[in-house]
């Protein structure tokens, strides 16, 4: 009998031992950590607080790395030499003023006077340098940025000036350094002890209005503000932020009030959206255009690589019924490449293409592309018109869209056949050209119109082997080479002027619609405006009621 | 009995190795490369130079089976390796995840049970009564249901229209109370049904029939003696699950903003994290290898037949 007990008793033991183990596999010091934060956390509460959401956690507020941290996050603890705003106005941030040498090479800047970091060490040109030297060590990373490879030399010239030479001229350095990463600054105390940012910072300290006061992973991160700020001290204390990846959930805290503000591109469904804004007890706001969805038509395909075909395509579906259908309104219906309210764009002519299928249809004719009898697909040399359109499947409007496409196009007797594929493959396909279609995202403000073009013009991006029927591809190539280079603005504009004016003429590169973003909030918060740097963080401005 | 638990434990290795050598296939035969998805995550360019570069950093271009090797050598040390998107080591960022997870289903779980074992229980013993009646509504309804539509429900009633509970977050019992029971509610109504049809079988076995003329009292029939026998299959099933429940809580956690791993296991899925996918595997594995041998030893507990049978073919 006692036997039998042992037995049972030894089985019990080990029974409870594995479960324990299972359990505390996990529970590391983290735990403890929790709680400690979760007391600290309900005594901070002030009341002037505004809390918004997120889709994902801020990451590491580290100035000089790149994903998962989050730019409007990075945007509210550093700050740039040159700010972005509406229009495309490059205006003096942490720089009062620069001189750019006759070459176009040499950029000295006068810093502004007085600025301190939030641990109270002072913002100079040696510091300039440091964090500048950083990134260079880390150059390959940074190389998307034309300017960072074309650096020479750094240097610091008095406390107040700073100056760096570049290897060839290059006229968007200014624009560049609005950016929000890599180039801002991080005070001394930040750096590790190898200086190499690349890895991790000590401690996140910036200029800028906020600092960060406290973060749990996948959780919250709580900003407070900057009480020795340079600049127009913030009427806010506290910003919160609430990480919440699933977008219903996101606008039922809102409803509850959980939340003061919804913020962003595709943050909450339109719908949604809309109904928020119908109910009327809520206030909301709709950007101005921050980049442009376009369509893009690969030249590469014998098809596709005739210009009547391809303006056949875009006098052949409604765009206008499409923008709105796949977007409920939010988007606006787009006519050029860039909006009127970037560099350079507002002089591009663009010729309003008007939804016509009879114009299309004879354009198809034209190009030899006829309906055969008791057909609904138009052959050419017994080869039916059969395209395919590639879309993102995780990005509904695109889908909406591309279904909108296929309708429409049948309608001309072209068979569009239509393929959702995850964004990596998405984006592999389009860079290796194997496409004949595909949706794009122009990387809107700050970076173009230099970026783009520029992307238009350099091989591994997809759309060099895209435009390659152009008959004046190769004007166009030296064209985007010399906007670059240019030191003269009446020229630069010029320049811009025919870019865009041409790639659009010939019509591989379809603007379809105006991305913008949405904010809506509860009917305490008042002077919200959006950033003219779509990365940038909203809060400038920004109160809300005690 | 000791040497029983050791060699069940020792089973344990050769079947986590196969596991191992099934995620390390998997990964190899996927047409992602590893070195490309490394410089997507980092914001490079891939060119041939860099690609081949990245590949000698992480061994790829060494033979199959030296890499099959170092991988377990490494796992076998909880090294999995460093995350391409965060730069961090995987099992840290895993670890520091873990707690929120086993929280929410450990949580989950005790309110499968405490739900499941008396609505079961009873709607078996009296069958056709109301109970019996609710209870096949409650499976109906947990098998049927989606639970982030569930999840919106519970949101939607409880925390914006009675402000009973929060909409999102973690810290309090208040924040784990919907998303336990919006986890627990297709396990109740698994169980509840599965119980009722193994008291029901029960009753119809000889021995209660022996205890009824035995004048056992009918409590103690059913309590020590219909229960104890009933419960065994619910067991197996509890146990089959709790590893799916960890891998499972993915949906819940998004609803609700819980700060588990298996959020953190989608964003690696989306950015091609290689590192991250492969633990996560293999944390299934050991989780489902784990989960079993414990129910094989609560069963032994509670029926000892089970062990006296095994020993009868040894």
């Amino acid at each position: 009998m006692l036997h039998t007990k042992n037995k049972k008793l030894v089985l019990l033991i080990s029974v409870m031992l594995l479960i324990l183990s299972t359990v505390l596999l996990g529970c590391t010091s983290e735990s403890v950590e929790q709680e400690e934060a979760d007391a600290s956390s309900e005594t901070s509460e002030s009341t002037n607080m505004i809390t918004f959401s997120w889709p994902r956690d801020i990451g590491e507020m580290n100035p000089h790395v790149y994903n998962p941290s989050q730019m409007f996050a990075q945007s509210m603890i550093y700050e740039p030499l040159v700010s972005y705003q509406d229009g495309g106005e490059l205006e003096p941030h942490l720089a009062e003023s620069w001189d750019i040498s006759e070459d176009g090479k040499e950029y000295v800047f006068n810093l502004r006077q007085g600025v301190k970091f939030s641990d109270g060490s002072s913002f100079n040109a040696g510091i300039v340098k440091k964090n500048f030297d950083t990134i260079l060590d880390n150059r390959e990373r940074h190389s998307w940025l034309g300017f960072v490879p074309l650096i020479d030399q750094t240097e610091v010239v008095d406390e107040y000036t700073f100056k760096f030479t570049l290897t060839e001229p290059y006229y968007p350095t200014i624009q560049e350094l609005a950016n929000v990463r890599p180039v801002r600054f991080l005070g001394e105390a930040g750096f590790p002890e190898n200086e190499d940012t690349s890895k991790g910072v000590e401690q996140p300290i910036g200029t800028g209005p906020w600092v960060l006061e406290e973060h749990k992973v996948d959780q919250y991160a709580t900003f407070k503000r900057n009480e020795n700020y340079w600049g127009e001290l913030p009427s806010v204390e506290r910003i919160k932020v609430n990480v919440i990846p699933d977008a219903e959930t996101r606008v039922l805290a809102f409803e509850k009030g959980e939340l003061d503000l919804i913020y962003g591109e595709g943050v909450i469904n339109i719908d949604a959206f809309n109904q928020l804004k119908s109910t009327g007890s809520y206030e909301s706001s709709i950007s101005e255009p921050v980049a442009t969805r376009i369509l893009v038509m690969n030249t590469n395909r014998e098809m596709l690589s005739d210009i009547q075909v391809r303006q056949a395509l875009h006098y052949g579906f409604n765009k206008e019924a499409i923008v709105e259908g796949g977007t409920s309104g939010l988007e606006e219906e787009a006519d050029r490449i860039l909006s009127t309210n970037f560099p350079y764009a507002s002089n591009v002519d663009a010729t309003t293409v008007d939804y016509d299928v009879n114009k299309a249809e004879q354009l198809l004719d034209d190009a030899g592309w006829k309906l055969p009898e008791g057909k609904d697909i138009r052959e050419k040399d017994g080869k039916p018109l059969e395209i395919e359109l590639m879309y993102n499947s995780a990005e509904s409007i695109q889908k909406t869209m591309a279904e909108a496409l296929q309708s429409e196009w049948a309608k001309i007797g072209v068979k569009l056949n239509i393929d959702g594929v995850e964004l990596p493959t998405q984006v592999e396909r389009f860079n290796k050209n194997e496409f004949d279609m595909n949706f794009y995202s122009t990387s809107g403000a700050p970076y173009d119109p230099h970026y783009f073009v520029n992307i238009v013009a350099t091989e591994g991006f997809g759309f060099v082997e895209a435009i390659s029927s152009y008959p004046n591809k190769d004007e166009l190539l030296s064209q985007i080479a010399a906007v670059q280079q240019s030191t003269d603005e009446n020229e630069r504009q010029e320049l811009y002027t025919s870019i865009l004016g041409s790639l659009q003429e010939q019509g591989a590169i379809v603007p379809i619609s105006y991305i913008k973003q949405i904010a809506i909030y509860q009917k305490g918060v008042s002077n919200f405006t959006f950033p003219a740097n779509r990365d940038e963080h909203p809060f400038t401005g920004i109160s809300i009621e005690e | 009995m000791g040497v029983y638990i050791l060699k069940r434990i020792m089973t344990i290795i050769p079947i986590f190795l196969i596991a191992t050598l099934l995620t390390f296939g998997m990964i190899h035969l996927s047409p992602v490369d590893p070195a490309e998805a490394y410089l997507a995550a980092a914001n490079i360019q891939p060119t041939e130079e860099l690609l081949e570069q990245t590949r000698q950093e992480f061994g790829l271009d060494k033979p199959l089976l030296v890499q099959y090797i170092n991988s377990v050598m490494k796992i076998s040390q909880f090294d999995f390796g460093v995350s391409y998107v965060t730069n961090k080591p995987v099992w840290e960022e895993v670890s520091s995840r873990m707690p929120a997870t086993i929280q929410l289903t450990v949580g989950s779980l005790i309110i499968a049970i405490l739900a499941s074992i008396p609505l079961g229980f009873l709607a078996g013993i009296k069958k056709n009564s109301g109970i019996d009646h609710f209870s096949r509504f409650l499976s109906f309804f947990g098998a049927s249901i989606p639970s982030f539509w569930f999840g919106y429900l519970l949101i939607f009633f409880f925390s914006v229209k009675l402000d009973l509970f929060p909409v999102e977050g973690i810290g309090t019992w208040k924040h784990l109370v919907l998303p336990a029971i919006t986890l627990a509610l297709p396990l109740i109504a698994l169980y509840t049904r599965l119980l009722r049809a193994s008291v029901l079988e029960s009753l119809e076995e000889p021995y209660v029939l022996f205890a009824r003329t035995r004048g056992i009292h009918e409590k103690k029939i059913m309590g020590k003696h219909v229960l104890r026998i009933a419960i065994s299959p619910m067991i197996t099933g509890l146990g089959m699950n709790l590893g799916k429940l960890m891998t499972g809580a993915i949906i819940v956690e998004a609803v609700f903003s819980w700060p588990g791993f298996g959020r953190y296991f989608i964003e690696a899925v989306f950015n091609r994290d290689v590192p991250v996918i492969q633990c996560y595997v293999l944390l299934a594995a050991g989780l489902f290898l784990i989960s079993n041998l414990i129910v094989d030893l609560i069963q032994m507990y509670i029926d000892p037949r089970i062990s006296r049978k095994g020993r009868q073919f040894q």
